[in-house]
């Protein structure tokens, strides 16, 4: 009963056990807040890697024939409503839209564009997507892209003079002209915000484009339809920069008309109805019923045959994660420096008690509750000083963008630029999990040091513990 | 709860020759290092302290007096010899049970009084009672006990002081503080190392009355290392220490 009572006695009495309990609440609520704050920022970096990508994206390789498990070579299949069909049937997918993939570059016009000045300085790759626009709405976040407010954030969209397209739901649509009349047929397209911002693009402006296609009979790349001509319709902001200055959305069926294939599509994108769930358990299925119809390889053959968003951004994406663990370690030393608090505290409570002890001794205390008592003390610190820290830091995350924004007001200065960033608050995301950890690994290390002087607390000899002044 | 310990004996008598030995030594020598040689301050100390009696143990200083006292109530360890108590030899218990000893056989009261300074008068009472019990048998006890330190200390003349830190009473009054923790739990034995050594005259007269009335009443079997003469007198039987040993072993009733 002692140990309960002395340890709580002391901590209370003593206030220099308080610089030891506020160290561990500063500690904890920074580690709290920081990853917090890191998170968010992760999260949301994240979600700007991922910009129009889909949940799960099939690739096939389009070789002649595909080896089935028993051993024999059956064709390869390319019809994608058959693909469509399977895919679909998965209780797993929400949704799949196919998709036409290639590139070209803008072609000099003759002069009449703000194109023809860059056109011969550089060549840039223009990413030409073709897709069902109600579709790709359906599977990836196309129609968000398309609804992001222009002129406000980054700050490029204000310099982008293209905007919206008239009809979301019907994107690809001629503009008329200004007598009313629709323009003589062109391929509408949509342009990336940043594409249309540095070829200096306007709503309604026609553009060639250029490209090379491959013929499978001759083994040659030919150039083609190099003064096909397209009308930019309206623009798209994804959250990833390099989708936005470089792709271009078209319908389907014209893509293909313009490259003059028989093939409609390249890719087939899924979305599913729970991706971080079912991410790895569809993945497989659709693999192997995929494979098993001639669609694709075998599993693990041809790995860039069905892929998830993340495979595409791995480096990135484990950057990120790396860099959140490394500064979860950096961090973690601050636990370290507030356990060495405690450490010293103890260490210096443990020599000024001496007699103390030895009195507890002499009345019938054992080593071990000695021990005890001075590893409850830590524990008190621990546990009170990490619970409030918790608590700070949670609410502090919670808080953060008014936290700044009252900061930032009253010191006269912005602590954080909202201009650099794709978001204009600061985001914390608040893992409770997360938090668990650190106040469970604040309470061990805090243990871990308190034992020490403790330990040596339960060793002093009592008769000489007594004769200590 | 431990015992309430032996039959009050009446104040002044003499102890029964036969009854029962609640602390004894046996060949009890205690030596230390010095450099590279062993010092010997006690060199084979043969002792028994009878329930009920009062002992007193005088001596010049450095003649091991309070080495003694140390390993009789279980503080430090013989370098030879064994240390019996409640009829168990103390030193090859295990460090719990020895605590245990401590703990419900022994009182002490110390010259310097030793009181915790974070706890109150009544708190450092019943220190030993919390030492002695889990917490969830001190929580049914703790009236019990609290009732029983309160009554000593108003006893004691200390009724208005139960909430008083140490720091904000006299000598005397923390003295008699440590009198009422040493007798808490009902011990059979009272170590006192020199009681009164640290208070003036008056003080330590009342004390001292307070010390041998409790004992009689109790039957408590008292241990006293003292300097004072006139203490030593009203002991039953005094025992004359020089150079870690006992010269001389007075028996005599000394009327009080």
């Amino acid at each position: 009963m002692f140990r309960t009572f002395l340890s709580l006695r002391y901590l209370k009495a003593r206030k220099t056990n308080w610089i030891g309990m506020a160290g561990i609440l500063v500690a904890v609520g920074a580690l709290v807040l920081i990853l917090s704050i890191m998170a968010g920022f992760l999260e949301e970096s994240r979600r700007t890697l991922r910009g129009n990508l889909a949940d799960l994206v099939i690739q096939p390789s389009f070789q002649s024939s595909v080896l089935q498990e028993n051993g024999k070579w059956v064709p390869m299949q390319t019809d994608v409503e058959r693909m469509l069909e399977i895919i679909r049937e998965d209780p797993g997918v929400a949704a799949a839209t196919p998709q036409l993939q290639w590139y070209g570059i803008f072609a000099p016009d003759g002069g009449e564009s703000a194109l023809e000045k860059p056109m011969q300085d550089a060549i840039q790759l223009i990413e030409l997507v073709g897709i069902d626009a109600e579709g790709e709405g359906e599977a990836t976040d196309f129609r968000e892209s398309l609804e992001a407010e222009f002129g406000k954030k980054p700050g490029l969209g204000k310099h982008c003079n293209v905007g919206r397209p008239a009809d979301l739901d019907d994107p690809f649509v001629n503009l008329r002209d200004q007598r009313g009349r629709r323009s003589r047929p062109k391929v509408p397209i949509l342009v990336g915000e940043q594409l249309a911002y540095l070829w200096g693009l306007r709503r309604g402006q026609e553009v060639s484009l250029v490209t090379a296609t491959y013929d499978e009979a001759s083994s040659k790349l030919n150039e083609t339809a190099a003064n096909a001509r397209f009308q930019v319709v309206g623009s798209f902001r994804s959250k990833d920069n390099e989708t936005d200055s470089r792709r271009i959305y078209m319908d389907r069926r014209a893509l293909a008309d313009f490259l003059q294939r028989d093939r409609l599509w390249s890719a087939v994108l899924v979305k599913l109805k729970d991706y971080e769930r079912d991410k790895e358990e569809v993945r497989a299925r659709l693999w192997s019923r995929l494979h098993a119809e001639g669609f694709l390889s075998a599993p693990g053959i041809r790995i860039n045959e069905l892929r998830t968003w993340e495979d595409f951004r791995a480096t990135l994406l484990a950057a990120i994660q790396n860099e959140k663990a490394l500064m979860g370690i950096m961090l973690s030393l601050v636990l370290v420096v507030a356990g060495f608090t405690v450490f010293a505290l103890l260490s210096m409570m443990v020599t000024e008690k001496r007699r103390d002890i030895g009195i507890l001794c002499a009345l019938g205390a054992t080593p071990r509750g000695v021990l005890a008592l001075f590893l409850m003390i830590g524990l008190w610190e621990a546990v009170i000083g990490s619970a409030f820290g918790a608590l700070i830091g949670v609410m502090g995350a919670y808080n953060i963008d008014a936290i700044e924004r009252k900061l930032s007001s009253t010191f006269g200065f912005q602590i954080f630029n909202r201009d650099i960033y794709l978001f204009d608050y600061i985001p914390a995301e608040v893992s409770f999990s997360g938090v668990a950890w650190i106040v469970g690994g604040a309470v061990f290390s805090t243990l871990l040091f308190a034992a020490i002087p403790a330990w040596r607390a339960s060793r002093l000899d009592p008769v000489e513990a007594l004769r200590h002044e | 709860m431990s015992d309430p310990g032996p039959t009050l004996a009446p104040s002044g008598s003499q102890p029964d020759p036969l009854s029962e030995a609640v602390l004894s030594c046996s060949g009890v020598r205690r030596s230390f290092p010095v450099g590279d040689r062993r010092l010997e301050i006690l060199h084979g100390i043969n002792l028994e302290l009878r329930a009920g009696e009062r002992l007193a143990l005088m001596g010049t200083s450095g003649a091991g007096k309070t080495t003694l006292l140390n390993i009789l109530g279980l503080l430090d360890r013989p370098t030879e010899g064994s240390v019996t108590v409640a009829g168990e030899d103390a030193w090859s218990l295990s460090p719990r049970r020895r605590a245990n000893l401590r703990n419900e056989q022994i009182g002490f009261v110390f010259q310097f009084y030793y009181l915790l300074p974070e706890l109150s008068a009544l708190e450092n009472a019943v220190l030993p009672a919390m030492i002695k019990l889990s917490r969830r048998a001190y929580r049914s006890s703790r009236k019990e006990f609290l009732d029983r330190a309160t009554t000593m200390l108003t006893r004691f003349g200390l009724a208005d002081r139960l909430r008083h830190r140490p720091s904000q009473l006299s000598g005397g009054e923390q003295q008699r503080i440590a009198i009422a923790r040493a007798l808490l739990l009902d011990p059979p034995i009272l170590i006192a190392d020199e009681p009164t050594g640290n208070l003036d005259r008056g003080t330590g007269e009342k004390v001292l009355e307070i010390l041998l009335d409790e004992q009689s009443e109790r039957g408590v079997a008292l241990m006293l290392v003292t300097h004072d003469e006139r203490l030593a007198k009203r002991c039953e039987r005094v025992l004359y220490m020089e150079d870690g040993l006992i010269q001389a072993d007075s028996s005599a009733p000394i009327p009080t």
